[in-house]
């Protein structure tokens, strides 16, 4: 039975609908989870206080769920997006987007249930703090969705971007590879960032007068843990927007792919381990704010080496586009 | 429970109140779909706000499978709800959709803005 291209576009975003979606709520439901379970241990230690708890964790799920929210609206725009001129390029292009979406939310969704679930327990112990462990989960749990809000950009792009000149081969391989390198390296700073914003919230609550340090050294460690899905987000720009020459050869197409792949996969080590440093140096400046300085110069370095694998993915897959 | 509605009322009636003003700004400049599109995105972000806030205390177990369980299937079911307006706005042309998913976020933009504005004021009291 042959399928007109029509029919291919619809089963391409139709499916990446459904991947969307369905990944994209599992992020949100394990953050949200963890903010449940860590607000019900907060509850039972100081049962007068559980207003303020539930307070504290639906005004940080509503932040929370956002990352799933973005993937809500790609999923709605792929299952009734009017394709004019329907290719099967375009096909790829919503396939794409689909995964892209998808795996973008995982990580944003976890890591913004770290902030929410700490900033519960620290009610409990710095009842006097719940005003700034509130702002400090707020803040920490917004810079978890950044690369929740990388990823939807390039769906968007995918989406709206008029690849109908493009030869089908290379380029389905390209745009398929675009969606899985922003996706993917996503996981790793969404969850990396949360980690850093979690112990911000615990060090407000152990050491109250440490908090100005405590909220810098969490901003520059998350901000250096979003540097792997920037590096996706690069690769991705490249993958979509420069032209590749048609061929029949599929090893071309072949090393596209594995372009998105190697830096998507690439990325997600890197964005914990980062998200790791921070969270150390975080906890400890807390603990000793006159070492705050040499804490931050330690997580930094940490985060440079770490860093490194994910640039040797990107230089990888520097190599895959432009020399292979 | 009294602390949550305090905030669902709070962050509600802050939301619709500000998409009302800026949608009659934008029917007055001339834009009616992006006033109903911000509108009906902010009515579903305030239900689901207030969804959110009346299954929490079913959320809320000691074991964290379960809250993870509980978690997965309440937030389906307000995606569900979500998902109205903006297929609404998709299919219907009187309906902006951008600032239908503008409208979505109302309730998180507000939240977000409250306390880092909370936190520039505080911080400015305490400079001066």
């Amino acid at each position: 039975m042959a399928y007109d291209i029509s029919t291919w576009v619809n089963l391409a975003a139709f499916t990446g609908a459904g991947i969307a979606m369905g990944l994209g709520a599992v992020g949100a439901a394990i953050g949200e989870g963890y903010t449940a379970s860590e607000a019900s241990v907060a509850v039972s230690r100081n049962t007068k206080l559980s207003g303020d708890v539930f307070k504290s964790m639906l005004v940080g799920q509503a932040v929370a769920e956002s990352a799933s929210i973005f993937a809500l609206v790609i999923a709605i725009l792929l299952l009734f997006l009017d394709v004019p001129n329907p290719t099967l390029v375009k096909g790829a292009a919503l396939f794409g987007a689909g995964l892209c979406m998808g795996f973008g939310a995982i990580g944003s969704g976890v890591g913004s249930g770290f902030p929410g679930g700490q900033a519960c327990r620290g009610m409990v112990h710095q009842p006097a703090m719940a005003s700034r462990l509130t702002t400090n989960m707020l803040i920490g749990s917004a810079v978890c969705q950044t690369p929740a809000i990388f990823a939807m950009v390039v769906a968007l792009i995918l989406m709206f971007v008029d690849f109908s000149s493009a030869p089908l081969q290379p380029t389905w391989a390209a745009l398929l590879g675009a969606g899985v390198s922003t996706g993917l390296a996503a996981i790793g700073s969404g969850i990396g960032g949360g980690l850093a914003a979690g112990a911000s919230c615990e060090g407000v609550a152990r050491s109250p007068e440490a908090v100005g340090p405590v909220t810098t050294t969490m901003l520059v460690g998350q901000a250096v843990s979003q540097t792997p899905s920037i590096f996706g987000l690069l690769i991705s720009f490249v993958l979509v927007f420069k032209t590749f020459p048609e061929t029949a050869a599929l090893q071309t197409a072949m090393a596209l792919l594995g372009a998105g792949l190697c830096m998507g996969f690439g990325g997600i080590g890197p964005g914990i381990g980062n998200g790791m440093a921070a969270e150390g140096a975080v906890r400890w400046v807390a603990r000793r704010v006159d070492h705050a300085g040499d804490l931050m110069r330690t997580m930094l370095v940490g985060q440079a080496v770490s860093q490194s694998t994910a640039i040797y993915a990107m230089v990888i897959s520097l190599v895959l586009i432009f020399v292979v | 429970m009294e602390a949550i509605r305090d905030t669902q009322k709070r962050y509600g009636s802050a939301a619709m109140a500000l998409a009302i003003f800026a949608g009659l700004f934008f029917i007055i400049a001339g834009y009616k779909p992006i006033a109903k599109g911000l509108i009906l995105g902010t009515l579903f972000s305030v239900l689901n706000f207030v969804l959110m806030g009346e299954t929490l205390a079913l959320r809320v177990s000691p074991s964290r499978a379960r809250s993870s369980v509980l978690s997965m299937g309440t937030a389906m079911f307000r995606y569900l709800l979500l998902a109205l307006p903006l297929i609404v706005a998709v299919r219907n042309d009187t309906f902006d959709l951008v600032s239908t998913v503008i409208g979505i976020f109302m309730i998180q933009l507000l939240v977000l803005g409250d306390h880092v504005a909370g936190a520039l004021v505080s911080r400015r009291k305490r400079d001066d």
